[in-house]
């Protein structure tokens, strides 16, 4: 394999990584506060329809309309989060659930189909789309150019987003009381932290970054709307949240491994090379198996593992 | 050695009373804490100490009466109010995040410099790691508390409120939770921090913790404050016995319980327990070393303060909980270690302290708790299918005389305590068991309730039954046993007869202090 | 006390004494009719004239023996997958690896039945169902084991195994030259697909002219029917009710907890994996990775189960009415019932009854708190 297919290869990952990337990083905000949601692929394909909807409905230069597209998009998903969290944080109802219902009402046989079908979006081209950017010029530097140089503004957006998020996190005061009502929100309530504030918040968080990623499938890759367009992209973000153990870093890499397994698999095959493409999109699954098999009984159990609170909803009086 | 506390009262309160419907927990107290002073509260459990102190932090408000901080009258309407005067309760069971640092604990939900929003680390590691010097209470600031024992734990906890400026800090009960060692090295900081001119209110049953630490020593007894003493140079030379009567001193009530003449013989073997050793939940050591035989047919009552080890002790004995080391034998044949079926094999009947959630199980009928133990036997299957028809005769057979309101397919989840407990009796003792332990036998209940029980375990005794009855209630051990062990620290302290005790001396039993050989 | 919404003056209380009868029978019928308004004013909303929609759907579902046995197509696998999700989820197992399980049913089923269905239906229909369960089982032992004795979250670790079936769905078929993959004729190299199984091993209908009953689906009343005896008329069952609720209640009366633990795991494995063998005996005759995957029955039976409250017999009604909603989103084919209103409906329906829960375990109060009691 030469140069040249590595180097577009890692280019394609990072590009098809992005969106789960994104969705995946707003997972992570919402699960950090305690709260699971299953429903990052309805969330997606909502943020996909309303910012196809905006950007096709919307006239106005390039860059705007898609930028209003893209927040519309975010707006969209959050709102749809609203009702897994009043469901599972007011109502105390069982995230699993919750959150599996709302893929069911907002994905493909769901409210995002219903909004295509309202707005007559399948089938008919968008008037928008996200190039690459030539980012200082430097697009054909060796290497480095095709890879971080020639990427659509999303894509940084999404870098700038894992920092803000894990600065957030380890450096910031709601940071901490953020991980303490992941992990212990009896004690963060006695602390005077609010818990239900805080979810509510990383949940709708959540939510918009899902809209955003999703935003991605028809903004970027394509200019246009089909039913289901994210084909699963929601769930490698929730399988993503795991593998990274809930660090941003961990995050992007997973997602532009994702990406790259996922290309490169296709390029084995065709290469008659006789390891199926399969094992290795398998092996992230079957390795977080592993670790966290590892990690919930043992030594690991204090500094990785998911957040102690994760998926319990939490009530004042013990109920 | 106490310190020298200055005269300025730091937190007092004067004529509290405290009243909930049905009882008075606070009766016109009186208390006052001076700066720069340890002084203990000493009481039993139902003393009214915690209430007294709850007010003091503002969780509860008093029915009647005031509190005064540094002299001037406070209306403390929730913990926060308290905060804001420096009043901070250090609690049994604490608010810690595991996977967060203790520096990261400290300032959860506060700020060094009022910064917003940046969290300065290794600013925050440093203040803690100078607070913690100051006061002796070495702990490192950086590292996780699931890293951390429980000693330091606790420390942490204290350098939470020393943060937030706390100048009277209250601790319940704080050597509970530590191994003796600990517990020395908490005196040291309790008295680091009276030198430095905090107040502390250290909540104890135990003596020699008291008179180690405190320079005063307040107790309470059933609501009423009974005296204040100064220990200061002379604590060895302070009457124990007037302290152990300021506790638990009381008529003896008539009606003690009437025993069936005993043969003259030599009575049976029942229980036997040799160097029984159990460590809690948290791997403390719990029971340390007890040896306690009990006769087919006698009541041993097990007295003492909550927390002492009595959860464990029954839950070992009872074969629930695993042995640390000991044996446990019933009518000469030992019972192995932590098996539940074991135990009632060989014949024990268990009512735990912890009804519903270890007794009975609350999503099920009262017919099918009944069988919790004997479902196994065949009695009661056609196969692996439940013979509905038997279950409810077996319930309805073990139920007669006990009137329990509701009948056999009510939800046990939704019975009153009372008769909760008569389930659970009726299901003890339903296979005439030899050896009986029961624990908080009528607590919760109410006077109807509280006779039947009382009953029924004199009868199971009279019955020949080993009984051991472990209850926070002196009343109630000296009204049934006939001799009672005092439980202390894991130790049994001493065993007296019931009948002509002396309830000074099993007071100090209470407090730690063993019994002469 | 807890707000509804960060300081607002309605609260939730939690009840003490039982929950009165009326609220235990109310609470789901009002969820439905809370969820029928806010469908129609969705319906509205969208265009629809509501009545010719909720027309069409019965037409489709239910108005004729055409339309019942079309209704049982869809809701077979959601009857299995519902069950298998219930009787997990009712011990309070999250277990939401139900379509991974699923998938490996149908690889085993198909497995078997390309090995011995030229034998027959007597032997090929056991044989395949027993295989789906071996199979379905041992899928879920993973989670069960690793949760039980590693204390590993069984949501995460679950949901990882689903992906990796699906992967190795994908690979037997398309990425191999597996036992079920058909490697002959023109065809097999330009778009991948499985053998088809012997037509002997085709699992009957049960029923005549326009009424059939997939076979599956009654594999699916039994197994309701035996789930309900398990967990109420068996001791078995009584162990499993009392370690759900009250684990320390399971240890004093010396029942073995974890062992429990994966027993309920292997029993929802099995039983997921039948709703892959059906999809493979009743309809589908082949081993065919996208129609096994973009249904999402393992995921939609949790919601099933749910609606069900969780209770064997209730699954089966909720089933038919996820399945009647599912088989008028994909047999209307005009605009007064767009296949899009199926999941906007069951989503709807799901997040009403899911809501009304809380009444039965909470009172609404309005005002401020009073100060509680305790000595």
């Amino acid at each position: 394999m030469n140069h040249g297919l590595a180097i577009q290869l890692i280019a394609t990952g990072i590009f098809y990584g992005t969106p789960m990337a994104i969705a995946a990083l707003g997972e992570l905000l919402a699960e950090r506060s305690g709260v699971l949601n299953l429903g990052v692929e309805g969330m997606m394909l909502m943020g996909a329809v309303v910012a196809f909807w905006v950007s096709r409905d919307v006239s106005g230069p390039n860059g705007l309309v898609l930028i209003i597209a893209v927040l519309a998009g975010a707006a969209a998903a959050a709102a749809i989060s609203l009702i897994h969290a009043f469901m599972t944080i007011t109502l105390r109802a069982n995230q699993v659930v919750s959150g599996l219902a709302l893929t069911i009402f907002a994905g493909a046989t769901g409210l995002s189909s219903y909004v295509g079908d309202l707005a007559n979006l399948g089938g008919n081209p968008g008037r928008h789309i996200m190039n690459a950017i030539n980012v200082f010029g430097l697009k054909n530097v060796p290497i480095l150019g095709p890879i971080i140089f020639n990427q659509p503004a999303l894509v940084y957006i999404s870098w700038m987003i894992a920092f803000a998020i894990y600065w957030y996190v380890n450096k910031t005061r709601q940071g901490l009381h953020l991980r303490a009502v992941g992990e212990n929100p009896e004690a963060a309530d006695a602390m005077g932290v609010s818990v239900v504030r805080y979810r509510y918040a990383h949940v709708l968080m959540g939510g918009a970054l899902a809209g955003v990623g999703g935003s991605f499938y028809t903004l970027v890759i394509s200019s246009e709307w089909t039913d289901g367009i994210t084909s699963g992209a929601g769930w490698i973000a929730l399988a993503l949240v795991i593998l990274a153990f809930w660090r941003p870093a961990g995050v992007l890499a997973g997602a532009y491994l994702f990406g790259v397994v996922s290309a490169l698999g296709a390029n084995l095959s065709a290469r008659g090379v006789q390891l199926p493409p399969e094992v290795f999109s398998a092996l992230p699954y079957v390795l977080t198996i592993v670790v966290l098999a590892i990690v919930s009984s043992g030594w690991g159990r204090g500094r990785f593992g998911a957040p102690a609170a994760l998926g319990v909803p939490y009530a004042r009086d013990g109920g | 050695m106490p310190s020298e506390p200055d005269s300025r009262v730091a937190l007092a309160a004067y004529a509290v009373t405290k009243r909930f419907p049905g009882v008075v927990a606070n009766d016109n107290v009186d208390f006052e804490v001076l700066s720069g002073e340890v002084h203990a509260l000493l009481g039993e459990n139902g003393s009214g100490k915690t209430t007294l102190c709850k007010m003091l932090t503002g969780m509860y408000q008093p029915t009647a009466g005031r509190i005064e901080v540094d002299g001037k009258p406070v209306v403390l309407h929730s913990p926060a109010d308290a905060h804001h005067n420096g009043i901070f309760m250090v609690h049994q069971h604490f608010s810690l995040v595991e996977r967060l640092t203790v520096a990261e604990n400290v300032m959860l939900g506060w700020s060094l410099d009022g910064s917003r929003i940046r969290f300065k680390r290794r600013k925050a590691e440093q203040e803690v790691a100078r607070l913690a010097e100051q006061y002796e209470m070495p702990v490192d600031a950086g590292k996780m508390i699931g890293d951390l024992s429980i000693g330091e734990r606790q420390r942490v906890e204290i350098l939470k409120a020393l943060c937030r400026g706390a100048r009277v800090l209250i601790l319940d009960e704080p050597t509970t939770v530590l191994t003796p060692q600990e517990a020395d090295r908490l005196f040291a900081s309790v008295r680091g921090l009276a030198k430095a001119g905090n107040s502390v209110i250290f909540i104890s049953h135990k003596l020699h913790e008291v008179l180690a630490v405190s320079d005063r020593v307040s107790v309470l007894r059933r609501g009423v404050m009974t005296g204040t003493v100064e220990l200061g140079d002379h604590a060895a030379a302070v009457d124990r016995k007037e302290l152990a009567r300021m506790m638990v001193g009381r008529e003896i009530e008539l009606g003690r319980r009437q025993r069936a003449a005993r043969a003259q013989e030599a009575p049976a073997a029942g229980l036997e327990i040799k160097e029984l050793v159990v460590h809690n939940d948290l791997g403390i050591l719990a029971v340390d070393r007890i040896n306690l035989n009990v006769a087919a047919g006698e009541v041993l009552g097990v007295a003492g303060v909550a927390g002492n080890g009595q959860r464990e002790f029954a839950e070992a004995i009872a074969g629930v909980r695993p042995r640390s080391g000991g044996e446990v034998c019933v009518g000469g044949t030992p019972v192995r270690s932590g098996r539940p079926l074991a135990a009632l094999a060989a014949g024990m009947a268990f009512v735990p302290e912890d009804r519903m959630g270890i007794g009975l199980a609350s999503g099920i009928d009262v017919a099918e708790n009944l069988v919790l133990k004997s479902f196994r036997t065949g009695a009661f299957s056609r196969g692996p299918l439940i013979r509905r028809g038997r279950v409810v005769e077996n319930a309805n057979a073990l139920l007669s005389g006990y009137e329990l309101r509701g009948g056999p397919a009510s939800l046990v989840g939704q019975l009153s305590g009372g008769n909760a407990q008569k389930v659970l009796l009726a299901r003890e003792m339903a296979s005439q068991p030899k050896v009986l332990v029961i624990a908080a036998p009528t607590r919760g209940l109410d006077v109807g309730v509280t006779e039947t029980v009382r009953k029924l375990i004199a009868e199971a005794a009279d019955r020949g039954t080993a009984v051991v009855m472990i209850s926070e209630d002196l009343d109630e051990v000296l009204d049934l046993a006939d001799r009672v062990a005092v439980m202390s620290g894991g130790r049994i302290t001493g065993i007296v007869d019931a009948e002509g005790a002396d309830v000074e001396e099993i007071g100090l039993l209470m407090m730690g202090q063993e019994q002469a050989a | 006390m807890s707000a509804i919404l960060p300081a607002f003056p309605i609260r939730l209380e939690k009840r003490t004494d039982r929950t009165p009868r009326w609220v235990q029978a109310a609470t789901p019928v009002g969820a439905f009719l809370f969820a029928f308004v806010i469908v129609t004013v969705i319906l509205l909303a969208g265009g629809h004239n509501p009545l010719q929609s909720y027309n069409a759907m019965l037409q489709a579902s239910v108005t004729s023996t055409s339309a019942i046995s079309q209704t049982l197509v869809s809701a077979t696998p959601l009857l299995l997958t519902g069950l298998a999700a219930a009787v997990a989820f009712r011990m309070g197992i999250w277990n939401i690896g139900g379509e991974g399980q699923l998938y490996v049913g149908a690889i085993c089923a198909s497995g078997v039945a390309l090995a011995i269905g030229a034998h027959g239906i007597g032997l090929a229909l056991p044989a395949m169902i027993l295989a789906a369960m071996v199979g379905g089982a041992l899928w879920a032992a993973i989670p069960g084991l690793l949760r039980a004795y590693l204390n590993a979250n069984e949501i995460l670790t679950s949901l990882m195994l689903n992906y990796t079936a699906g992967l190795l769905l994908d690979w037997l078929i398309n990425d191999s030259n597996s036992y079920w993959r058909d490697t002959s004729g023109a065809s097999a190299y330009l778009v991948a697909h499985g053998k088809t199984i012997p037509g002997s091993a085709d699992w009957p209908a049960i029923g005549g002219g326009n009424f059939s009953v997939p076979f599956g689906f009654l594999v699916g009343l039994v197994v309701a029917a035996l789930l309900f005896v398990l967990v109420r008329h068996t001791w078995l069952g009584y162990q499993l009710r009392v370690t759900a609720d009250n684990p320390g209640v399971g240890r004093y009366a010396g029942m073995a907890s974890k062992r429990n633990f994966v027993i309920v795991m292997l029993l929802s494995g099995a039983i997921a994996a039948i709703a892959g063998a059906s999809q493979v005996g009743d309809f589908t005759h082949i081993l065919d990775p996208t129609g096994l995957q973009s249904p999402q029955y393992g995921y939609t039976g949790i919601v099933v189960a749910a609606l069900g409250r969780y209770n064997p017999l209730a699954v089966v009604i909720s089933a038919l009415l996820l399945g009647a909603i599912t088989n008028a989103g994909i047999n209307v084919q005009s605009a007064t019932f767009p296949q899009s209103l199926t999941g906007v409906i069951e989503g709807i329906i799901l997040f009403c009854v899911l809501g009304s829960e809380i009444f039965s375990r909470y009172r609404v109060r309005v005002g401020a708190e009073k100060a509680t009691v305790t000595a």
